[in-house]
């Protein structure tokens, strides 16, 4: 006697248990034999069987069959399914055809719908990416499609929160003196503002709209109205690139960007956008430095002066004194430095107006007792 | 695959923990923390993977763990023996108010697919596996996820749930329309699909959500009366420090105020 292979499948129906009973399927010719143990329990033609694909993720084989309005099932598993498939009679093999046809498409739209949500799940990182390495011209386009109203009422905000944490000083030498160098840089259209921030800090910014403070550690540290000059001229650069109001639009978007991506790290996303600052800060700092040297020479002014400024910073950091607050946003890299230096002596040389301030006397007012 | 026979006994009503009696020799597996108490003489191993034993080799453990990882159980597994002389008793609690079910995996053919987080404990040689919900729909409306858990064997496996566990027997092509989050087990005949709830004004206003789950037989299913996040849900939602409405308990002001009445109580 030849054997036949068998197949272990589980039935349901009248007689079996509610998890299904163990039973055998074997091939008798075209006849289908289901045992229970060694008790024959059914025997079915194969057109009688009806095949489906059924059971968690259709991974199943169904067979289904009726006696005296009894529904009955087997159930094989998708190992037994492939090996019963292959010893059916034809009359049951080309009905198995759709069977497996719905389990792979089954398998199919998982496929595609996984790879589906996968792009859905990393769309704001690759949005993030692209932001990020095309930054500084997308921030320039929104930049360039800011109104000159709303950069002069950002400026009024930020010369408000500067009034908030500290007083302005609005008489006096040092404003004056401030004044004085700023009329000499401006040019006649350009309504820029300057204004002398009451704080020890050796630091100076400019905002958005035409604002330019320079706190009063600064103006103490400056040993000529020359060397106030050329920061003056370097914060003038930084307003008229609209660098200030370049930074604000990109760090918003890479702040929204990334707290997308992260999901809830705000934390993380603060940092990070902040580190982006950073970089920019550089290239732009490069730029402001060239800007600014032409409007000194415009301006009759001595250029040199930025120069000694910086060198004047790095001394008072080689000295081992606290970092001075304008070096942490303005690094002053020795790139930057060669830059500068090289760009003097490829000056021409100019006419040089001297600008007849007198130094010590802004100084002293600045370091007596204000009311 | 030998099986280890574990006797057992459940304890308590609705904070249940099953007590699984070890003879010598014998070992049990539990989920990582599930442990509650052991006597002398059951020594605790804690293996990578899911402590089953046709695991072989280094690449063997780190593919066990990975699924776990997927499941998001945790990495190891903690296998108890009993080294003594004679029986020995190790228990498990449930993690939250629910059911402890045992389960006789020889009886079901061999496999139960199930919630993930529902495995308590098992018979050592019943392996944890995954098995990916590979019905997109049902994967994202279904109410478990894309992965579930896989108990394979023929020993005695302990899963748990929230609430009351009922255990429904399905015959062939027999539908079963449950909501989505309350399917805790079924057995691998059973289809698990997704129905969109019929009508948009139910869907948006019925409050059972725009799908069900339907589950078709044969086989057994287990459902869940109260999954975990709900509870969690109505905790929140009742807890002034969790950013919730409180509600006073007991207070003649508060059962008068004008909130009070029209709040309604069944919150």
């Amino acid at each position: 006697m030849v054997s036949r292979p068998e197949f272990s499948a589980r039935h349901f129906g009248p007689g079996s248990s509610d998890g299904g009973t163990p039973v055998v399927l074997v091939w008798r010719d075209q006849w289908l034999v289901v045992r229970r143990g060694v008790e024959v329990i059914h025997t079915l033609r194969a057109v009688e069987v009806e095949p489906a694909a059924r059971g968690f993720n259709n991974a199943q084989l169904a067979l289904q069959w009726t006696i005296d309005d009894d529904r009955h099932m087997v159930v094989l598993d998708s190992a037994a399914a492939a090996a019963f498939r292959e010893v059916s009679p034809p009359a049951l093999q080309h009905r198995l055809q759709p069977v497996a046809a719905v389990q792979r498409r089954t398998e199919r739209r998982f496929r595609w719908g996984i790879a589906l949500l996968a792009v859905l799940a990393l769309l704001p990182v690759a949005a993030l990416g692209l932001v990020l390495a095309f930054a500084d011209p997308l921030a320039g386009w929104v930049v360039d499609r800011i109104p000159p109203s709303v950069e002069a009422r950002i400026g009024e905000s930020v010369l408000a929160q500067t009034r908030a944490q500290g007083k302005l000083i609005t008489a006096g030498p040092a404003h004056e003196a401030l004044q004085t160098i700023g009329r000499r840089l401006a040019g006649p259209e350009e309504s820029l503002q300057f204004f002398v921030a009451d704080r020890p800090e050796v630091n100076a910014f400019a905002a958005p709209g035409g604002i330019v403070v320079v706190n009063g550690g600064l103006l103490s540290l400056a040993d000529s109205a020359e060397e106030v000059a050329g920061v003056l001229a370097h914060e003038i650069a930084h307003v008229e690139l609209r660098h200030g109001l370049r930074q604000m639009v990109k760090s918003a978007g890479i702040r929204v960007l990334l707290s997308l991506a992260a999901g809830d790290y705000g934390q993380l996303a603060g940092w990070g956008a902040q580190l982006s600052e950073l970089k920019f800060s550089r290239d732009a700092e490069r730029e402001a430095d060239s800007r600014g040297l032409s409007r000194l020479v415009g301006a009759e002014i001595d250029p040199s002066g930025l120069g000694r400024f910086f060198a004047k910073l790095e001394s008072v950091e080689g000295a081992g004194g606290a970092l001075p607050a304008v070096l942490s946003t303005h690094p002053a890299t020795e790139e930057r430095k060669a830059a500068l230096e090289a760009a003097l002596v490829q000056l021409p040389p100019v006419a040089v107006r001297p600008l007849g301030i007198e130094w010590p006397a802004v100084r002293a007012a600045l370091e007596s007792p204000r009311p | 695959m030998a099986m280890d026979e574990v006797d057992y006994e459940v304890f308590g009503n609705e904070m249940q923990y099953v007590e699984v009696e070890l003879d010598p020799g014998e070992a049990a597996v539990g989920e990582a923390g599930a442990m509650m108490y052991m006597q002398d003489g059951i020594e605790m191993d804690t293996v990578f993977g899911d402590g089953s034993a046709q695991q072989g080799g280094f690449f063997g453990k780190l593919m066990g763990a990975g699924k776990r990882l997927i499941t998001g159980e945790s990495l190891f597994t903690t296998v108890f023996h009993n080294e003594s002389n004679g029986k020995r008793r190790v228990a498990f609690a449930a993690p939250y108010p629910g059911k402890i079910i045992p389960l006789d995996l020889g009886d079901l053919g061999g496999t139960l697919i199930c919630q993930k987080d529902s495995f308590l404990c098992a018979a050592k040689g019943v392996s944890l596996g995954i098995a990916f919900q590979r019905k997109i729909g049902v994967g994202l409306f279904g109410g478990e996820g894309f992965v579930m858990q896989k108990l394979d064997g023929d020993g005695l496996a302990f899963i748990h749930a929230g609430g009351t566990l009922k255990e429904v027997a399905l015959a062939p092509g027999q539908t079963l329309r449950v909501d989505t989050g309350c399917v805790v087990a079924f057995q691998p005949s059973v289809d698990f699909d997704i129905q969109f709830a019929g009508k948009i004004k139910t869907a948006l206003f019925g409050g059972e959500g725009l799908f069900f789950a339907v589950l078709r037989g044969p086989g057994k299913v287990w459902l869940q009366s109260l999954p975990l996040s709900r509870m969690a849900d109505r905790i929140v939602r009742a807890s002034p420090a969790a950013g919730g409405r409180g509600r006073e308990e007991g207070s003649m002001l508060g059962g008068l105020a004008l909130g009070g009445l029209l709040g309604g109580s069944d919150e």
